[in-house]
């Protein structure tokens, strides 16, 4: 779950690391009275969680208040990458002298936590790794062992700082470490990291993103975990417990297990079908579950006016099929369907859960490539 | 033989007495998996199907030996479980929990490697010798010489499936797990699998997200003589979204299907389009 900018501001606020001095606006009135209360130049930040929002037009500059509302009222009808803009932030406008970048996320490869930094801040940290790797210092602790204050020390001075801004620097990564650990983090970014003409350090721009399956232990979040779904079919898919991910085409697809959704996208491709969505309902297929996901799937349907069939491919390696098979057939006796509906139900207890769906209508091949097959030739 | 595990494997089931630990049990000691133990917190004492209760994995290895355990205890519970077993001296895991927190993984695979534990998962089908053994829950029938090695559940028992209808038998099949950090990775997969004398073609099963496959393309160039054959999910996948796995994703452009594909053919890896061109490309290798 990737956090608003303002949301991972004031976690950073929380630990000790200076933001710059800001406002959240929803509406124009707000804006008015955030430039009054700033009384300064100011930068009003799109809120919306994609990358590459400053070249998109997300970020607006603004010296009066007139400017600031003009800007404003912009942003509010823009769409940034296709999200729209509900919240803006505004804040004061930073004396750049130095900009820098820190950061500390996973390493998959190693398994490791890594802390990053580098003296190149404000643009794509990947840009720096491809074609200046020697300005990016790294560290990667033993996460048992966790990262003591003079190792961030050593890291920063490798990137060129010295003084007083050395250790503030370091202290700043020495905090960052402590919240990727306390809020689960798959990383915690600041960029830039500025150092302003009068010599304040400032984390002028930050993104959190809490590893998902830790929400549990940081439940001021989970409340509003699906908010943080901007597309209305996918929110409802996290609702349901189930995994969607909503796309153009013809043919709308759910199975258990993301390999195997996945496999069925790619070949549905290759056969000239076009996917609609991907839906994978996960592990536990149970009855409500299965209707649930099914049931997504109809709504797609009937919303989307480009969706000819649904194909459903179920493997049930735990439990038997029969239960799931009910499911479907809730679902379908509950909306009926606007299109054909095709399946292929493989392993525990498969003969008899394709009898019960053949009699509901719901046409089953005995092979997903002759599941396939049938499918892309609806038209 | 057959790699990580056998026939003479003696194993534990951590989990034992929940409904997905309960019900795996069964299947496993239908399919001749020599269970010795399950293990509950304050559960010692009770039995299911026979199989003694412990209230910890010390306890159970003080009255059985047992070289593996096979872990379903809930993603909020498995970190501890797992250090229980590290710690009480199991050398090879099999973690089945979903959707385990990457950080307790972190925490996992530091102290497994200093304390010298193999594992697979969190989020792993399991492994499964055909004829010999199942931990986890793919039920591979047909023993033969295919080394499977997956990051996916279902498109496992898909393949397997496929491979079998094709008439060809598997040495051993096992999903590595679908999160982003796990024990066991591809390359050391294939490193075991190189070494065993029953594999004579392996079958690799990646997906969009993370660099393993790629990893693996690299200790292919080196280190691996026998044919392999790969699909790679994911290739309509649209980037930035988390496709089902916690691992599936392509961030940043890194993670691509084709990225992964070029580098596999680089190493010599055939490729197959989908599941079920695998068992003609294997036919081919396996007469060159």
């Amino acid at each position: 779950m990737q956090l608003y900018e303002y949301e991972a501001k004031a976690v950073l606020k929380k630990f000790g690391i200076t933001v710059p001095e800001g406002r959240l606006t929803h509406n124009l009135p707000e804006v008015r009275e955030a430039f009054i209360e700033l009384n300064r130049p100011v930068v009003l930040k799109a809120q919306v969680l994609v990358g590459g929002r400053g070249k998109a037009g997300g970020i607006r500059f603004a010296n009066t208040l007139e400017e600031a509302e003009k800007e404003a009222s912009q942003l509010f009808k823009a769409e940034i990458k296709g999200f729209e803009v509900n919240k803006i932030l505004i804040e004061e406008k930073l004396n750049i002298m130095k900009e820098l970048y820190l950061s500390v996320t996973i390493d998959d490869v190693l398994g490791t936590p890594v802390l990053m930094a580098s003296s190149t801040g404000g643009v794509d940290i990947e840009e720096i790794a491809a074609k200046v790797p020697e300005k990016i210092a790294l560290l990667r602790p033993n996460i048992l062992r966790g990262v003591r204050e003079y190792e961030t020390r050593a890291l920063i001075k490798q990137i060129g700082l010295e003084g007083e801004v050395l250790t503030e620097v370091s202290s700043i990564l020495w905090r960052l470490y402590n919240i990727f650990r306390a809020y689960d983090a798959e990383i915690v970014e600041i960029n830039p990291l500025i150092i302003t003409s009068e010599g304040k350090v400032v984390a002028a721009d930050a993104r959190l993103s809490i590893d998902d399956h830790a929400l549990f232990r940081h439940p001021e979040f989970e409340a509003s975990r699906l908010e943080h779904f901007e597309n209305p079919l996918e929110r409802e898919g996290q609702r349901r417990g189930v995994n969607f991910v909503d796309l153009k085409g013809n043919i709308a697809i759910m199975g258990n297990g993301a390999g195997l959704v996945m496999s069925l996208l790619d070949a549905i491709k290759m056969a000239g079908g076009q996917p609609a969505c991907f839906l994978d309902t996960g592990g536990g297929l149970s009855e409500e579950r299965i209707q649930n996901a099914l049931d997504l799937l109809l709504k797609k349907a009937d919303s989307d006016p480009d969706v000819k069939v649904i194909f459903v491919a179920l493997w049930f390696m735990i439990s038997p099929a029969e239960e799931a098979a009910k499911g479907l057939i809730n679902a379908i006796t509950k909306t009926k369907p606007r299109v054909p509906i095709i399946g292929v139900i493989q392993g525990i207890g498969a003969d008899q859960a394709v009898k019960i769906l053949e009699n509901a209508g719901i046409r089953c091949y005995p092979t997903v490539k002759e599941g396939i097959k049938a499918a892309v030739e609806i038209r | 033989m057959a790699i990580l595990v056998n026939k003479n494997t003696r194993v534990i089931v951590q989990g034992i007495t929940g409904r997905l630990g309960a019900r795996q049990t069964k299947m496993m000691l239908e399919y001749g998996t020599k269970i010795v133990a399950g293990v509950t917190p304050g559960k010692g004492g009770e039995t299911v199907f026979g199989i003694p209760v412990y209230d910890s994995v010390q306890e159970a290895l003080k009255e059985q030996e047992a070289d593996a355990s096979v872990i379903y205890v809930p993603a909020r519970f498995m970190k501890d479980a797992a250090f229980e077993a590290i710690e009480a001296g199991i050398k090879f895991m099999a973690i089945i929990t979903d959707w385990v927190p990457v950080h307790d993984a972190l925490e996992i695979k530091a102290l497994a490697n200093s304390l010298g534990t193999r594992y697979i998962g969190p989020n792993s089908p399991g492994i499964t010798v055909p004829g010999e053994i199942k931990l986890g829950m793919i039920h591979s029938v047909m023993p033969g010489n295919i080394g499977i090695v997956s990051r996916s559940g279902t498109l496992t028992a898909e393949i397997s499936n496929l491979l079998t209808n094709a008439g060809f038998g598997q040495s051993t099949v096992l999903g590595v797990g679908g999160d982003p950090i796990v024990g066991l990775r591809f390359k050391d997969v294939l490193g075991l699998f190189e070494k065993d004398d029953q594999t004579k073609a392996i079958v690799i099963i990646g997906e969009i997200g993370g660099t393993m496959e790629e990893e693996a393309a690299e200790y292919i160039k080196e280190h691996v003589s026998k044919p392999i054959v790969a699909f790679i999910a994911g290739q309509a996948a649209p980037p930035e979204k988390k496709m089902g796995h916690a691992g599936a994703i392509i961030r940043g452009g890194r993670g691509t299907a084709a990225s992964k594909i070029n580098a596999l053919k680089q190493a010599g890896v055939r490729i197959a389009n989908t599941p079920w061109e695998l068992p003609s490309i294997l036919k081919e290798c396996l007469r060159s």
